[in-house]
């Protein structure tokens, strides 16, 4: 059996050697196209996914959201709860949070964000707001009377470029009025805007915790601690060790907040991606099928010969089989190639999306998928038309 | 020893029914040198693609060294014509792609040769039919007469019992066709193959043992054949 294995691979590698050059590495191109087609938006979409991901980590929830137990509305003895939950092992920092809506009215434009209350110097601990200041300054623990904004709630002076409501174009060092869900109504300087790419960030509001409470008159309450661990990717063995620890309110992971933002992201992105692949697939189907079809057509008179000389037309069928898998190694070889250079080229320069730089990631298992499936239609395209010819009657081949 | 009895060959059906061979009953003794010539469209060809295995009969009984070949499978046919046979065409039939010896050595590979064994086969058959200087030379490289010698070396290479030539010299001119009549009638001499050569021109028979004429896809009786006593 392995005799003819052998002396199909000797004709193979003669016809390809000495054949004509300029077809087969015009194939071989063709082939490295839509393995990079196979690979390019998938990976770019695997690296839209990583930036929504690592954006919702870095700007809204860290790696774990504790929210209040069931039937409270609020942590209490949040201090007390904070230092637990740094003691334990894994945890880099927590910071609590006290969120509700406000109006805010600058200038006779009102809009009604969310306003967040934090501890500005643990906030830098956990998320990365801080790093994102695009005017003026972050607040610091004990600022009273100053307040931060995001881009989108300040908004722009020309209101019809805004989509949602806004500030008309606030500035750093203007006064805002904020009127809190109590009734009470304060002034406050903008100290800084942001401008994080995250919009739930950009169109939010901050002010320290110290200075809400003294609006609402509570101590020491939060209605979310967001925490961040050492490593990204354990949330969920770190619930349970927080669950062991003690901690009785409610723990989220970061996948759990954003769970429906991100199914329908990727939801969205999986259909384009389907979509791309079938039609990357068939175009590799019908290229290379056509490429070797012709070849084999091509050589109808020799296949006939070799047939008729005593050459067994599983010998001829395995020869061309091994010529397509020759092109699909050297395609395959190619398109990784290519793929290298662009993915440096799109790492050493992103593409911009509205959260910040996509680069693509490569994901093994979409290496693989692409190579499995060209693979599959190779032998295929290699197998068919080899099939069909040898089926032909010998002198109907012969004469062509 | 090749028996035919009753051959026939029909194309198409009806009113369009072609019977390119008409009850044709043929006897080829072993070692013997037949010629079988013919106007064109006699039936010649057909005769021998089917003494070949390249086609069969529609009717009939053929029988090559003891096998009924007419019902052999597809697979048996392939590895009948490999052991048994080898069959000359008239354009030479050579793969382009490979080398003058590369040719001969694909049917001796698959016959089971190791590579080693193959190399040496090919050299001595490439010096029997003298070519052993163009043993790495392509088709492409040679004239039509070498690589009629070559097509010639990878019918015999297998040592078959039969060699069946379809108007081998048909390309060649008067100097090339008297070297490889030359060398087939002397192969059959010193090999003791049995030969049968489709051929149309009248200075061949000098070559045959015995002449097959076909006419209108039978065979024309030896006491019928014009010119002859």
């Amino acid at each position: 059996m392995l005799e003819e294995e052998q002396v199909a691979f000797f004709l193979a590698s003669r016809l390809i050697t000495r054949g004509n050059k300029g077809t087969i590495l015009l194939t071989i191109m063709i082939i490295a196209m839509v393995f990079v087609n196979l690979i390019f938006l998938p990976s770019i979409i695997a690296g839209i996914v990583v930036l929504f991901n690592q954006q919702n980590i870095d700007y809204s929830y860290g790696n774990l959201v504790i929210e209040p137990r069931e039937d409270e509305l609020l942590i209490t003895r949040v201090t007390e709860l904070q230092q637990k939950i740094n003691r334990i092992p894994g945890v880099v920092a927590s910071t609590p949070r006290y969120s509700g809506a406000a109006t805010i009215v600058y200038k006779g434009k009102s809009t009604t964000p969310l306003l967040v209350a934090i501890n500005p110097d643990d906030e830098k601990q956990v998320l990365k707001i801080h790093t994102s200041i695009a005017s003026g300054d972050y607040l610091n623990d004990g600022d009273t009377g100053q307040i931060l904004i995001g881009t989108t709630l300040a908004g722009n002076k020309d209101q019809k470029v805004d989509r949602t409501p806004t500030l008309g174009g606030v500035e750093v060092g203007k006064t805002v009025e904020v009127t809190f869900r109590n009734g009470v109504t304060r002034q406050y300087r903008i100290k800084g805007i942001i401008a994080s790419g995250q919009f739930s960030v950009d169109s939010s509001a901050f002010i320290p915790r110290k200075e809400l409470e003294s609006v609402l008159g509570t101590t020491d309450a939060a209605n979310q601690i967001l925490v961040k661990t050492g490593t990204t990717g354990t949330e969920d063995a770190m619930r349970i060790t927080l669950m062991q620890y003690g901690v009785k309110e409610r723990i989220w992971t970061w996948q759990d907040k954003s769970a429906d933002f991100l199914k329908s992201i990727v939801g969205s992105f999986d259909i384009i991606n389907v979509i791309s692949t079938i039609v990357s697939l068939v175009i590799a189907v019908v290229v290379i099928f056509i490429v070797l079809f012709i070849n084999t057509v091509y050589r109808r008179k020799q296949i006939g010969i070799l047939q008729a000389i005593g050459i067994d037309r599983s010998i001829i069928i395995k020869s061309y089989i091994f010529q397509a898998l020759f092109i699909f190694a050297s395609g395959t070889l190619a398109g990784c190639a290519l793929l290298f250079v662009l993915l440096q080229y799109l790492t050493a320069s992103p593409l911009v999306f509205p959260g910040g730089p996509v680069a693509p990631v490569l994901e093994p298992v979409l290496l693989l998928r692409a190579i499995a499936s060209l693979f599959i239609v190779s032998l295929i395209a290699g197998f068919l038309p080899s099939y069909l010819t040898t089926r032909e009657d010998i002198l109907s081949a012969i004469r062509g | 020893m090749i028996i035919g009895s009753n051959l026939a060959k029909v194309y198409g059906k009806g009113s369009v029914e072609v019977r390119a061979l008409d009850g044709v009953d043929i006897r080829i003794r072993k070692g013997e040198f037949v010629g079988i010539t013919g106007a064109s469209g006699s039936g010649k060809s057909t005769l021998l693609h089917l003494l070949g295995l390249l086609d069969r009969p529609t009717t009939g009984s053929l029988v090559i060294d003891g096998v009924e070949v007419a019902t052999l499978s597809e697979r048996e046919r392939t590895l009948f014509r490999l052991n048994r046979l080898g069959y000359v065409f008239q354009d030479y039939a050579l793969v382009p792609e490979l080398t003058a010896e590369e040719n001969i050595y694909l049917p001796s590979k698959v016959r089971g040769m190791t590579a080693k064994e193959c190399t040496r086969a090919c050299r001595d058959i490439l010096g029997l039919v003298g070519l052993r200087d163009r043993v790495s030379f392509l088709p492409g490289e040679l004239s039509g007469g070498e690589q009629q010698r070559v097509a010639i070396a990878r019918a015999l290479i297998n040592n078959p019992a039969i060699i069946l030539a379809d108007e081998p010299c048909a390309n060649l001119d008067t100097r090339n066709s008297t070297i490889i009549l030359d060398l087939i009638r002397k192969l059959n001499r010193e090999l003791s193959q049995t030969v049968v050569m489709v051929s149309h021109e009248e200075w061949h028979r000098n070559y045959f043992d015995r002449v097959i004429v076909m006419q209108d896809g039978k065979i024309v009786p030896e006491g019928e054949i014009p010119g002859k006593p």
